[in-house]
């Protein structure tokens, strides 16, 4: 009997579903809260033309990544790979990944915790938080949402209104 | 500065602790540019049952690591070589140790002869130079560590081996892993951490950073070590017991070997009784012992002990007593919640006279063999003196 066996490493299949799911409808509704939402347009503005930023988890995944074409604010897909950005998000591992987009963690208490690493410049990472808190607001339930965001905005009721129909419809139908 | 008194601090350990820490060892392993590890653990059933969540923290990375779970306290340089033939034929580039005591001191020993690229294994000696960085080292600390797993020191086949390089690059504390061993494992963990905290803390040698480590380290087991030995703590408990083990660690490579230390680890050469029951044995003779020298701060307890209130509440002239009758009911209630049949001296615990009789000989070729080995005729004869019923606490 061999003293020293090969492990391999097992497989998170739902884990890594749920994270890739979530990452690719938030990186469609960024694209569709720049359309639809002032500040958040206003945010991407303020970023260089050709600005992109990649947001998922180390080692191998998912990632979104989402950036400016011919000055719209587009998801550019779940390949980082070969793209220049300004940006990434990295959170260090699937787990960690999950407990974050489960809202069992807010990004705020992630960061605190050292589970993400931001690759970048400071002022772009906190127009992409605040944006990311935006959109998270727009698509999520307000008890949910308090989980995820470090403060819930106080908006008006047309706003939340509006724009969450405005986001999830323009998040479903892709425009 | 002052060129009479140097200050020198080094501690290569990164330490990683939370909750789910364990699934951060492959980003960590990228960091050292090694993606194919090798596991080294116990046989024992905590050992198996924190290898399975070891496993299930690497999933998703795509990983293939090699694992050898056959460390016992008998595991010589025999076993070593085989293991350094093996992770040479099969390109593992790093060794994770997890659990703690020997399977620590393997995976350090295993560390030596791969990065020194050692023709044979069972060649190697205490005086075998180590100058440089040796290869990744990672430490998964379970309940039944003893505090050195952080050190710079070895101790394999009676050889110890110290160099600071010897000490792990990384040192993982999972709450899943820490309240994994029974309460007695966490107690005697806790209590031989303790012990060498306590030496280092009191020291005549003075150093601000050491003092910043074994203070939170002190601390962090004073606070939480009866719950986590009691079960009340859960968790949280027995994860900060975990962080002042591995801080103890650190600061005993920074330090001498005190008498404490030495009681405990010739017990446990000799008989294999965990240090940290020795340690609670004789704690308060040996600091007794430090009262009437010179030079050592014995009040300097009085502060992690206590709290930040009662420290400032309290007078100076009152803090050595204060200090030392908070160790006494610490040490009680631990040893309480440990349950009734915790041995109260070496005899009870089975040290038979004929190995005392090899403890004391070992201890008399000690430089401080004078005041050793009337301590360990005490801890073997009689009950010690802070154990005894009705001892005002």
């Amino acid at each position: 009997m061999e003293l020293v066996r090969d492990v391999q490493a097992g497989k998170k299949p739902f884990k890594r579903a749920y994270v890739g799911i979530f990452l690719w409808f938030t990186g469609k509704a960024v694209q569709a809260a720049a359309r639809s939402d002032e500040q958040v347009k206003r945010e991407f503005d303020a970023l260089p033309d050709d600005f992109a930023f990649s947001m998922g988890c180390l080692p191998n995944g998912p990632w979104m990544v989402v950036g400016k074409e011919e000055g719209a604010v587009k998801y550019l897909g779940g390949n980082p790979e070969g793209r220049h950005q300004h940006l990434r998000l990295k959170i260090k591992n699937l787990e960690a990944a999950f407990l974050i987009l489960t809202f069992q963690e807010s990004t705020a208490m992630a960061t605190v915790r050292n589970r993400i690493i931001t690759d970048g410049e400071l002022p772009h990472a906190l127009a992409v938080m605040r944006v990311l808190d935006i959109v998270e607001v727009y698509l999520l339930p307000r008890r949910i949402a308090k989980l995820a965001v470090k403060r819930y905005p106080r908006w008006p009721l047309k706003r939340k209104l509006f724009g969450r129909f405005a986001v999830y419809t323009r998040t479903l139908l892709g425009f | 500065m002052n060129p009479e008194s140097p200050i020198s601090f080094t501690c290569l350990v990164k330490i990683n602790s939370g909750d789910r820490a364990l699934e951060n060892l492959p980003m960590e392993l990228s960091g050292f540019d090694a993606a194919r590890p090798l596991i080294i653990t116990g046989k024992d059933a905590a050992d198996r049952k924190a290898l399975r969540t070891l496993i299930r923290a690497f999933g998703d990375s795509g990983m293939t690591f090699g694992l050898f779970d056959g460390v016992t306290d008998t595991t010589d340089l025999a076993v070593i070589d085989v293991l350094k033939r093996t992770c040479l034929e099969k390109d593992y580039d790093a060794i994770i140790a997890l659990g703690g005591a020997e399977i620590v001191d393997a995976a350090k020993v295993l560390n030596v002869s791969l990065s020194l690229k050692v023709p044979d294994a069972r060649k190697i000696s205490a005086e075998t130079p180590i100058r440089g960085r040796l290869r990744p080292l990672m430490v998964v600390l379970t309940a039944g560590a003893t505090g050195l797993e952080t050190s710079s020191v070895s101790r394999f086949e009676g050889m110890v081996f110290r160099s600071e390089y010897l000490a792990p690059n990384l040192v993982v504390i999972d709450p899943r892993l820490a309240d994994m061993g029974d309460g007695k494992r966490i107690a005697e963990s806790g209590l031989a951490a303790l012990g060498r905290l306590v030496e280092a803390h009191i020291s005549t040698d003075k150093n601000p950073f050491r003092d910043a480590y074994s203070f939170t380290a002190i601390r962090l087991i004073a606070e939480n070590l009866k719950d986590a030995v009691a079960g009340h703590g859960g968790k949280k408990a027995a994860t900060a017991v975990g962080n002042g083990v591995a801080m103890s660690g650190c600061v005993f490579s920074n330090t001498g070997a005190f008498l404490l230390h030495k009681l405990g680890q010739v017990v446990y050469d000799v008989r294999r009784i965990h240090p940290g029951l020795t340690m609670s044995m004789a704690m308060l003779d040996v600091l007794d012992l430090y009262r009437r020298r010179d030079g050592h701060d014995l009040a300097a307890l009085f502060h992690p002990l206590a709290g930040d209130e009662e420290f400032a509440l309290s007078r100076p002239e009152d803090r050595v007593d204060g200090a030392l009758s908070l160790l006494r009911r610490l040490i009680a209630d631990v040893r309480d919640a440990m349950g009734k049949d915790t041995p109260r001296n070496l005899r009870e615990a089975g040290v038979p006279w004929y190995m005392m009789e090899d403890v004391l000989e070992r201890l008399e070729a000690d430089p401080d063999g004078p005041y050793l080995r009337p301590l360990a005729e005490r801890m073997w004869g009689e009950e010690p003196s802070h154990l005894k019923k009705g001892q005002p606490t």
